[in-house]
């Protein structure tokens, strides 16, 4: 048994191996947890804040990290850190996915094709700014999305489950995202 | 209805494409149709030029530096696996905690096992160190940290001034143990923080028992008067050990 412990067997609880796999899990992927946590926050320093908490509870949680993508593993725990903590300080900020689609259902119908439509070309020529605040101004569930898929680079299905939705929900509020994101910058051009 | 379902489908798949998800035979498919749907293209032409405008406008941020050192720190034990000196100096400048207790006025200790208020304690120092402030009044005053305290918690700690033996007094702050807030005193050695904390010793809690080290933090706890205190650190155990020596022999601030 000792030679076992010894050549390699160490025990998987120990807090060395915690901090192991915290240090190759989690660790690589802090900058897009900043990132992920100032656009859902708005503010820098909260986004630190969400950052190192949710940290904390990464490495709480590590063990119970089963593979996949460490990425979006690590950034549900900071979407949940963030949603969190804006619940607990902003609670005005706070839109529910449920009352959220209700409304877009409310509204015409998203994918519609015939709806009026921007050029390319005037799309291309926003500026930083007014393309930074019209992210800002998506709601959680749609910036979350759109902030993963086209500044992170997550694919649909590490989307999907760093935001614990089908991949169908997915692909829908991607494109509301991105349609609402053209409108806003298409109303600002014209 | 079941059309315009069908036109969202298309609409979902246009973006999809867009973005690599689809295989090639439903890439084929969509490409397809929208060379033969206007509509379909010209969603594709935005979905694209907004997908450039992000990509070209707004660069991706790093995080800040130092919170990587921070996170490292804060996890403790972390630092002693890679060796790199950056986090190895902000891993040094973190705190040392004492807590210092008083009278039976404060109840809740009797139940709590003295690992949970231990780890209780490492828990509010690690904490005090991802705040942006480890204490919630910041002076090297003891006359402003001791009045602090006065009408937060019955009784104010003992409060010592060691800045002439190299231990400044950094400030204060209230913890809690249980649903019992208890005063924490943030002292200073070199680039490493200290806090002090104060707890009623009525708990019995048996020396021996006691964890030396949580997490990577030292800790050092002695009773004195009725009063618990303990230390936490990062700290090597023969500075703690120190600096509580150094607190219990010099004159506590009336």
């Amino acid at each position: 048994m000792l030679r076992l412990a010894a050549s390699g067997f160490r025990d998987p609880m120990s807090g060395l191996d915690d901090n192991a796999r915290f240090a190759s899990v989690v660790m690589p992927h802090i900058d897009d947890a900043y990132r992920l946590a100032h656009w859902l926050t708005g503010s820098r320093t909260d986004a630190e804040d969400v950052v190192q908490d949710a940290s904390l509870r990464a490495f709480r949680a590590i063990r119970g990290f089963a593979g996949g993508s460490a990425r979006a593993w690590v950034l549900s725990i900071v979407r949940n850190t963030a949603y969190s903590w804006l619940h607990k300080n902003r609670p005005a900020a706070v839109v529910t996915v449920d009352d959220l689609e209700a409304v877009e259902l409310a509204q015409a119908n998203p994918g519609d094709p015939d709806a009026p439509t921007p050029e390319a070309t005037l799309i291309a020529k926003a500026d930083a700014e007014h393309l930074r605040a019209a992210i800002a101004a998506l709601p959680p569930p749609f910036r979350e999305t759109l902030v993963l898929r086209d500044i992170e680079g997550l694919d649909y299905r590490e989307i999907a489950e760093a935001t614990e939705v089908p991949i169908g929900t997915v692909m829908s509020r991607l494109a509301r995202a991105r349609r609402r994101l053209i409108a806003t910058i298409e109303g600002e051009a014209s | 209805m079941s059309e315009a379902t069908s036109d969202n489908n298309s609409v979902l798949l246009v973006h999809a494409y867009l973005d690599g998800e689809l295989d090639a035979a439903n890439a084929l498919g969509i490409a397809q149709r929208m060379s033969a749907e206007p509509a379909l293209a010209a969603e594709g032409e935005r979905v694209s030029a907004l997908k450039t405008l992000i990509h070209e406008r707004l660069p991706r941020e790093s995080a800040p530096p130092g919170l990587h050192a921070r996170i490292e720190a804060s996890i403790g034990g972390v630092r002693s696996q890679r060796a790199r000196p950056s986090w190895r100096a902000l891993a040094a400048s973190i705190a040392l905690t004492a807590v210092v207790a008083s009278s039976s006025t404060w109840i809740i200790f009797g139940p709590q096992p003295e690992n949970t208020v231990a780890d209780s304690l490492v828990s509010d120092h690690i904490r005090s160190l991802m705040a942006s402030e480890p204490t919630d009044v910041a002076s090297s005053d003891r006359h402003t940290v001791k009045p602090w305290f006065n009408g937060r918690i019955p009784e104010s700690p003992r409060v010592v001034d060691l800045a002439k033996v190299d231990f400044p007094l950094v400030g204060g702050r209230l913890d809690v143990i249980g649903q019992t807030p208890v005063p924490t005193l943030v002292y200073r050695h070199a680039k490493h923080l200290i806090s002090l904390t104060e707890i009623p010793a009525e708990s019995h809690i048996e020396l021996a028992r006691m964890p030396r080290t949580i997490n990577g933090y030292n800790l050092v706890h002695w009773t004195e008067n009725g009063v618990s205190y303990w230390a936490i650190s990062d700290l090597a155990l023969p500075q703690l050990e120190q600096f509580a020596q150094l607190f219990r022999t010099n004159p506590a601030e009336l």
